[in-house]
């Protein structure tokens, strides 16, 4: 917004180098510089709700199971091997040794008490719902039981053993989640005994972790550092020893500071400026890889005339999926009529036309509406933003061209727009989906009844049904079978219009190695190291390929 | 002068109860609460939330309490930064604000001056135009065109300063010039108007017959009287440059506190804006008492009374 200038200054310079800014780092081979894009909110495990606190609690605390670098499948972290019963529900992890950075033993109970911690009301953790999948979890966040009912249960120091509501195939992988990150109890309670405010023990002063950096200065939206926690249980496989998180909001600033060789990379949180993505995108240090990220349309399907599933099919149908990626939002994206993405956990999507005008006013016509000017206007909200206002005034004209339907657009602020999705007090709004885990159900889940997130108001047993029975099920071909027909059955019925499955695009500086383009974006730093080869010959090691396995054998040979 | 100085003081009380009121009841009007995202929050957690920041309670009560702590300066905890206080946070941030707007006022007299003085004295020359064009061209550059332009130049190009961040002197040249050159073109053009409208006065030609300097006479008599309307300029010009940096500070990435008068209001923060919108005010209301004194100490002609 703040720099079209300057873009179309840099956008016409004759490029020196394939590279976008200097290639030269500015700093020695044991160190990474990256931004945040802002702060956090909590950097407390069991509160933490948002990508930036996320970013920083990946990197400072070690759960049970970590996710590998590129496939993000579980991998031992502090517990080294599991037993899962017969039926799926009771998980014994048996945890190797290891420290807190203060030199206190780490034990199956700290976990205990953070998994406690994490449903209790009083915590008034934001995913407290995360803690839900354990038994009884979801009673004590009601305020109906006592946190020590949770079926979470220290068998001696390094065994824990958790039982689950239900059978959850995907347990394993959502363990890797932060909010399931020990707590170290005995700092929270010195607090206490100190009269602190138990709150504020996430800051450098208190702050006591088990990953492989902790944090030793924190100004406040200038910058963070963080050190290499010598008291890691793998720190020997750690190569960086420092890491300097800037706080830079604005991404146009982002990416002036890469350019001038003041990051290394605008880490995870950073997007690039849309306006200058097909200009980015010729360089050799641009990247770009698959998100695990839906963006779709809720419809409510209690306004008429989108009471009538004929009509929500036809509106679906008369978007061109193709062109609004190729035209509007231009980063790559892919176009989906389904909620799950292609291939998610071997998951096949519905076979579904991205478009197909004719049948869509065929729908109409047999929804009672031979001619377009007899439908009511249709209102379409969005949250302010530029690229949600383009994407709106795209679908606006092709359901006019299409179906000959007048449309409204609606523009609110964020919290007007929450405010007003959760009354259902719209037509049409736009949403943005992220999985949490790498399994279909993390998007299908949101089209249960009980679901808070589901903004249709429309609710089928049969649906709600099928997840369970595919939840229960013990053979993965089998459950994802199931899991397709209850998408099919939904899709059937329309109360979301599916648009597109986003991208990431990246600059990474071809120094920077071992940053893996994985479809959550997560890239512990544990991984990254500096090439010093660009220092001597700069063309030759920039266009070696940057994805190569990760430096040493690392945490993810020792587990294989 | 000591019971004009009284008596405005008196009316600033209440002209700030006034902000004090009004915002609150537009900031807790908005729709939407700080705790809403699109994931849901369950109701006991909701409940919690509500519970710790006081939001449950009626709005009458909830403000009686904030102005209590309000007049014992305690602006409250922060929604969105949960492990900071709105104290904290405006004494991080605000001497960051001020030190901008120090360097943007410094900037913009030294430039603004000159510049007027130099139009006015080589009135209708060659000079007076280049000086008064580029004043318009000063004016006329929003401050999210300059700042880019500065920073591909200095920063991308001649790599003489850094593009972004704060740390030391040289990082707040770029934002600084970016900030003052709006004022610095009003300020030449007020200058200049101010210095011609004495130039012809008959203390003028009084300093003149009695034989005195040229030069004397310029920066004695001339520009004493032409700055009245830069000094009656800068009181709104400094609250401005305070409250008018947050599209400098984003672009810069300052960590000063201008951003927060927008994203605060954005995030339902209702302690921070209530804290950003209260100091601003007692800037504004301090600043415009000030300049009315320091008014009447360079125009003889004004009385308190």
């Amino acid at each position: 917004m703040f720099c079209c200038a300057l873009a179309l200054l840099t956008g016409c310079q004759p490029a020196e180098t394939d590279f976008f800014g200097t290639t030269r780092p500015r700093h020695g081979p044991d160190e990474l510089w990256i931004n945040n894009a802002g702060e956090p909110e909590w950097l407390d495990p069991n509160k933490c709700a948002d990508g930036n606190g996320g970013e920083i609690l990946w990197n400072t605390f070690a759960g049970l199971v970590q996710a590998h670098p590129a496939t993000l499948e579980p991998l031992p972290e502090i517990a080294t091997h599991w037993d899962i019963s017969a039926d799926g529900l009771i998980y014994t992890f048996h945890l190797r040794p290891s420290e807190w950075s203060d030199g206190k033993p780490l034990t199956a109970h700290d976990f205990v008490y953070s998994f406690r911690r994490l449903v209790d009301p009083v915590t008034a953790s934001r995913y407290a719902t995360n803690g839900h999948i354990f038994r009884g979890g979801a009673a004590i966040s009601r305020g109906e039981a006592a946190p020590e009912t949770l079926a979470v249960r220290a068998l001696d120091d390094l065994t824990l053993e958790v039982t689950l509501e239900h059978p959850v195939p995907y347990f394993l992988q959502f363990l890797t989640f932060y909010s399931f990150m020990p707590i170290p109890q005995h700092v929270l309670e010195d607090l206490v005994a100190r009269g602190i405010d138990t709150d504020l023990w996430t800051r450098p002063e208190h702050v006591v972790c088990n990953g492989a950096y902790r944090m030793t200065e924190w100004r406040f939206r200038q910058r963070m550092v963080f050190e290499k926690n010598p008291r890691y249980w793998d720190a020997k496989n750690v190569s960086l020893a420092r890491v300097k998180l800037s706080m830079v909001e604005s991404s146009t600033t982002a990416l002036n500071m890469y350019a001038a060789g003041e990051f290394d990379w605008p880490g995870s949180n950073t997007s690039l400026p849309a306006e200058f993505m097909d200009e980015l995108s010729r360089y050799e240090d641009f990247h770009r890889h698959p998100y695990l990220a839906v963006y779709f349309y809720w419809i409510n399907t209690r306004a008429p005339p989108l009471d009538n599933p004929l009509v929500r099919r036809a509106l679906s149908l008369a978007i061109d999926r193709e062109a609004l990626v190729t035209h509007v939002t231009r980063a790559g994206q892919i176009p989906s009529a389904t909620l799950v993405p292609d291939g998610l956990a071997g998951y096949e999507a519905i076979a579904l036309p991205l478009f197909d005008p004719d049948q869509a006013r065929q729908l109409l016509r047999e929804a009672g509406y031979p001619r377009p000017e007899d439908l009511p206007v249709v209102t379409l909200s969005y949250n302010t933003s530029e690229g949600h206002k383009q994407v709106a005034e795209a679908i606006q004209q092709m359901w006019k061209k299409e179906l000959g339907i007048r449309v409204d657009l609606e523009n609110q602020e964020w919290k007007v727009f929450l405010a007003n999705a959760e009354q259902m007090n719209f037509q049409v709004c736009r949403m943005g989906w992220t999985g949490d885990y790498a399994d279909p159900f993390t998007f299908l889940e949101l089209l249960t009844t009980d679901c808070g997130n589901n903004h249709s108001a429309w609710s089928s047993p049969d649906y709600d049904a099928l997840l369970a029975d595919a939840n229960r099920e013990s053979d993965t071909r089998r459950r994802l079978a199931k899991l397709r027909e209850a998408e099919s059955l939904m899709l059937q019925d329309q109360p979301l219009i599916p648009l597109y499955v986003y991208t990431r695009s990246q600059l990474i500086k071809p120094y920077v190695r071992g940053i893996e383009g994985n479809h959550q974006d997560r890239h512990p730093w544990k991984h990254i190291w500096i090439d010093e080869r660009p220092r001597n010959n700069e063309r030759k090691a920039a266009t070696a390929p940057r994805t190569e396995a990760c430096r040493p054998a690392t945490t993810t040979a020792e587990a294989a | 002068m000591r019971a004009y100085l009284i008596r405005r003081f008196m009316e600033l009380i209440p002209t700030a109860l006034i902000i004090v009121v009004g915002s609150f009841a537009l900031v807790r009007l908005a729709p939407g609460s700080p705790f809403s995202s699109e994931k849901e929050l369950p109701p006991e957690i909701r409940r919690q939330l509500d519970a710790k920041y006081g939001f449950d309670k009626p709005l009458p009560e909830q403000f009686a309490r904030y102005l209590g702590n309000l007049l014992r300066g305690d602006l409250g905890p922060s929604t969105k930064y949960p492990q900071r206080s709105v104290n904290e946070i405006i004494a991080d941030g605000f001497p960051i604000s001020l030190t901008l707007a120090g360097v943007a006022l410094v900037w913009s007299l030294l430039v603004g001056i000159t510049a007027g003085i130099i139009g006015a004295v080589r009135q209708n020359t060659v000079w007076d135009h280049t000086a008064m064009a580029a004043a318009l061209v000063g004016i006329s550059i929003p401050s999210f065109v300059l700042g880019p332009l500065l920073v591909l130049l200095f920063a991308l190009r001649l790599h003489l300063l850094p593009p972004a961040g704060w740390g030391d002197l040289q990082h707040v040249i770029l934002p600084g010039i970016t900030l003052g050159t709006i004022y610095a073109a009003s300020i030449a053009r007020l200058t200049r108007g101010g210095m011609l409208e004495v130039v012809r006065s008959d203390f003028i030609r009084t300093a003149r017959a009695k034989g005195l300097s040229e030069r004397l006479i310029i920066w004695r008599h001339m520009l004493r009287g032409g700055l009245l309307p830069v000094v009656s300029y800068l009181g709104p010009a400094i609250a401005s440059m305070l409250t008018g940096s947050v599209v400098v500070e984003k672009i810069f990435n300052l960590p000063g506190i201008g951003p927060y008068f927008v994203d605060a209001a954005f995030n339902r923060d209702y302690f921070l804006v209530m804290g950003i919108v209260v100091l601003y005010a007692f800037f504004l209301l301090v600043l415009n008492l000030m300049v009315d004194v320091i008014y009447g100490l360079l125009d003889p002609r004004i009385e308190y009374s």
